[in-house]
């Protein structure tokens, strides 16, 4: 089932934590996909060039962690993020998503958009859920 | 690319709103009241000269989009066109800008919120905070929280709400003036003609917002048309209502009531008072005031939104060229916002709330926007001389350069008819400004402008001062600065090597400078009529160069010199380019003068400007380098450079010094104490004697580089003895390179050489 796995990613955080818990199963391929979201018809929230870059940062951060296992990168935009990463995984062939949750309250969510929910709930594909593994102190 | 092209979904009607929706808030919800009091019935012509003004500008931010629709607008243009020094001028005024109007914004959405609901006074110790203070920190609170949590759902509504507003603002205009009773308007002007343009900046905050659209070109689709289809119809569309319904108001309820009004209610009463009237006459004149206070909150509400993201899109800006710290454009984990330009900005807002006055935070914001429109205008026309290739806009300005320079001169000119103390904080900003440039900025923006980049490379026909100041503002990221310049393509591989390898051990930059020499009768200006054929093998010389120092992973500078003097131009390069040190090559086709690494000029008043370097044009290797020495700064130069060659290229280093036959114990000692004092413990220790000449050519027959520092003799004693150095070299096949260090010396020194 870990075959090819894509990856959502949203932050360096995010890559690095999702990277860590990765590791103790055996994968194959890992898409990495980052959505940049989009309003739609009125300006976004952040710069695209600046978002463009952060996504640079997310995609180095996952390559030192992933060593020289298989990657592949997509930066992708679009309104729906849930949306947007099941188009990913269905062009990048994926056997299944894989991702760490990111907490924060029922109101946060409510305000950002659930999109851990969505992906859970109207994907057509296996999700993996994978537990947040702490940072190693000695900076593991 | 088709991600690209998702990447850009604001069509035209997206970027029309951006901009009429930040300007309808203030023209025609905030202001008539204040505005009629001013200057009477003239203020209608207030509202038409704002617009004039505003279209010339529109027109050049136009042109400037459509060339380069990246993120930032109006402070990126200024940036690249005039340099860091005007750049972070502009984007500081423009960011503050945006906050002093927000401020104003968030007071006029109070003044509305107060006409129907109870709120408190707030004693804080010292100031009080009146209904409308209170209400404005609320609610501009609560955009600032929107923004930074990033509600993707505000953006859309902003469309709705514009033509709603659009929507509203006809039905009332046109109710209102059959109301109207269009001879209260006489006499037009009852205060005299003199008001008009005090009233014009005044009301200028009306206008803040076409130039916004530039601020997110990089997402509106297809920019070339839509860009100045937004830009211009905004200030068009939006021009035509405040005149419209200024007179309309002003028909219905005199102008000294409506300025009662406003100072008796607040803000947002005229307007109120008109929808009643107006409305009144068709007897829904409740509906009708619930409807336009709708409108006031919506438009104050609007025009806010959009200056908070302008202004973190500002900041974004001028971080990607650091002219402000890269902390403040952090993205939010999970709101993927840049959080904390918007919290910065928000708590900027909250403060200027706290200045009661509307009319100073209108002001304020106006004039700090006209600073970056008149550099705006002034970019264009930079733009448009210097010509750089990639410039190609596909909107020209109509009656260049007429257009830009009124702009420009309107531009600048209204500034001058706000109140004083108004005046004294744009003096005060602009010295801010530079003040940033110069301690913040400049040590670490690697970007020079091209208006700067225009009068360096042509500094021979410049005037003075304009050189002398381009290069005191030429940003020098701080770093230590190898300058090569170019001549010969055969030799430029060996001299950028060399001084590749140097600037990476110093964490320096290499400073690629090509002179192209052109004959005394050829006019500078008729050379650059050539300058197609110039450029290009300038071009592809310092391409070469570009490529070469890259491999040694150091960051690359390449500038292109036009000029009548060959050599001499290589110390003006050296002082116009900060250089630290210059690598330069001679031989055959190199700059002229051999030996010293001087002209005669030079000999008489003393310096030279920085470190030199000049190796001989046979090749450069460095893997067993020789170094005679008797001591002296020159040797101690080219034995740094040794140094560091061999931490670069693990070079063998010799170090060879000559003595009498009965010093040679007093020679070993020395040699071993200098070799420690340069850090060079681990070379190779060689105490030779006889003749000088003879050991160092018997040593260099079998190392690949010599590297040597020029003599320390001042002219006369040159002339009259040849120097010991000219001749060794001459008669080794070994590369060489002579090494000069920097010193000032007196005059008597120079002509007779010191012991």
């Amino acid at each position: 089932m870990l075959e090819r796995v894509c990856l959502p990613v949203a932050t360096v955080e995010d890559a690095a934590a999702t990277c860590r818990a990765l590791l103790r199963h055996d994968v194959g391929t890992v898409v990495a996909v980052h959505v940049i979201e989009k309003a739609g018809g009125a300006p976004d929230k952040a710069s695209v060039e600046q978002r463009e870059e952060q996504a640079a940062e997310i995609f180095a951060a996952l390559e030192d962690c992933l060593g020289d296992r298989d990657l592949e990168t997509d930066v992708r935009y679009g309104t729906d993020v849930a949306e947007t990463i099941f188009d990913a995984a269905t062009d990048h062939d994926a056997t299944a998503i894989v991702f760490t949750p990111r907490g924060g309250s029922r109101w946060i969510r409510l305000l950002t958009g659930d999109v851990a929910m969505a992906l859970v709930t109207e994907t057509d594909r296996p999700v993996v859920v994978l537990p947040d593994v702490p940072e190693e102190p000695n900076g593991g | 690319m088709t991600d690209q092209e998702l990447a850009k979904d604001l069509g035209p009607l997206a970027a029309l709103t951006i901009g009429v929706g930040t300007m309808i808030g203030a023209g025609i919800f905030v202001l008539p009241g204040i505005a009629a009091g001013r200057a009477g019935p003239l203020v209608a012509l207030s509202f038409l000269v704002g617009g004039v003004v505003s279209i010339f500008t529109a027109m050049s931010a136009s042109e400037l989009g459509t060339a380069m629709p990246k993120a930032g607008g109006a402070y990126y243009y200024v940036n690249h066109a005039l340099g860091p020094l005007f750049g972070a001028i502009a984007g500081l005024g423009n960011w503050m800008g945006l906050a002093f109007a927000s401020a104003f914004y968030m007071l006029g959405f109070g003044g509305y919120l107060r006409t129907f609901l109870p709120l408190p006074q707030v004693p804080l110790g010292v100031l009080t905070l009146t209904e409308t203070q209170v209400a404005g920190l609320v609610a501009g609170a609560a955009f600032v929280g929107v923004n930074y949590v990033g509600a993707k759902e505000t953006g859309r509504l902003q469309n709705a709400i514009v033509v709603l507003l659009v929507a509203i603002l006809t039905v009332f205009s046109v109710l209102g003036f059959l109301q109207a009773d269009l001879s209260t308007l006489r006499p037009i002007a009852p205060m005299g003609w003199a008001p008009l343009l005090p009233g014009t900046a005044l009301i200028f905050v009306s206008y803040l917002g076409f130039v916004q659209i530039t601020t997110v070109g990089e997402e509106i689709r297809n920019p070339d048309r839509n860009l100045p289809l937004a830009v211009i119809g905004s200030v068009l569309i939006v021009t035509t209502m405040y005149a419209v319904v200024m007179v309309m108001m002003m028909g219905v309820v005199p102008w000294q009531e409506l300025e009662r009004l406003a100072e008796q209610f607040g803000e947002g009463a005229p307007v109120i008072e008109v929808a009643r009237l107006a409305f009144g006459g068709v007897g829904v004149a409740g509906v009708g005031v619930a409807l336009v206070t709708l409108a006031g909150l919506l438009a104050t509400a609007s025009s806010a939104n959009a200056s908070i993201l302008a202004s973190s899109r500002i900041n974004f800006a001028m971080g990607r060229d650091k002219l402000v710290t890269p902390w403040l454009n952090e993205i939010h984990g999970r709101f993927a916002t840049p959080y904390r330009s918007i919290a910065v900005t928000g708590a900027l807002i909250l403060a200027l709330i706290l200045v009661r006055n509307v009319e100073v935070l209108a002001n304020a914001g106006a004039v700090l926007h006209l600073i970056v429109y008149g550099l705006l205008n002034v970019a264009l026309i930079v733009m448009r001389e210097a010509a750089p290739p990639e410039y190609d806009p596909s909107f020209r300005v109509p009656l260049y350069p007429v257009t830009p320079a009124v702009g420009a001169i309107t531009s600048f000119g209204l500034i001058a008819f706000n109140p004083p103390a108004v005046l004294g904080l744009a003096g005060a900003f602009v010295v801010g400004g530079v003040v940033w440039f110069f301690v913040y900025a400049r040590p670490r923006t690697p970007k020079q402008g091209v208006l700067g980049e225009y009068v360096l490379s042509r500094a021979d026909a410049m005037p003075d001062s304009a050189v002398s100041a381009a290069a005191s503002v030429q940003p020098d990221g701080g770093t230590y600065r190898v300058m090569v310049p170019l001549a010969n393509p055969e030799s430029e591989q060996d001299l950028i090597t060399l001084a590749s390898a140097i600037a990476k051990q110093r964490n320096g930059t290499v400073v690629a400078t090509h002179i192209v020499t052109v004959p005394d009768q050829t006019a500078l200006a008729g050379a650059a009529e050539r300058a197609d054929e110039l450029d290009e093998s300038s071009r592809a010389l310092l391409a070469a160069a570009e490529r070469d120092a890259e491999t040694f992973d150091v960051p690359v500078e390449t500038h292109t010199i036009i000029s009548h003097r060959s050599f001499e131009e290589v110390f003006d390069a050296a002082r116009t380019h900060d250089a630290d040190l210059v690598v330069m090559g001679w031989g055959k086709d190199a700059h002229g003068s051999p030996g010293r690494a001087e002209s005669a000029v030079d000999e008489v008043t003393g310096t030279i400007p920085c470190d030199f370097l000049v190796l001989r044009d046979r090749g450069f290797d460095p893997s067993r380098i020789l170094v005679p020495t008797a001591g002296g700064p020159d040797s101690e130069l080219s034995a740094e450079v040794a140094r560091l060659l061999a931490d670069e290229f693990d070079a063998h280093v010799t170090l060879l010094h000559v003595a009498d036959p009965d010093e040679r114990e007093a020679a070993e000692s020395f040699l071993e104490e200098w070799a420690a004092a340069q850090g060079l413990e681990d070379a190779e220790r060689r105490v030779e004697t006889g003749d000088v000449e003879d050991a160092i050519r018997r040593a260099a027959a079998d190392h690949t580089l010599l590297a040597i520092g020029a003599t320390e003799r001042g002219l006369l004693s040159r002339l009259l003895t040849g120097t010991l150095v000219l001749d060794v070299v001459e008669e080794v096949d070994t590369p060489v390179v002579l090494a000069e260090k920097r010193r000032t010396r007196s005059l008597w020194q120079r002509l007779f050489g010191r012991r």
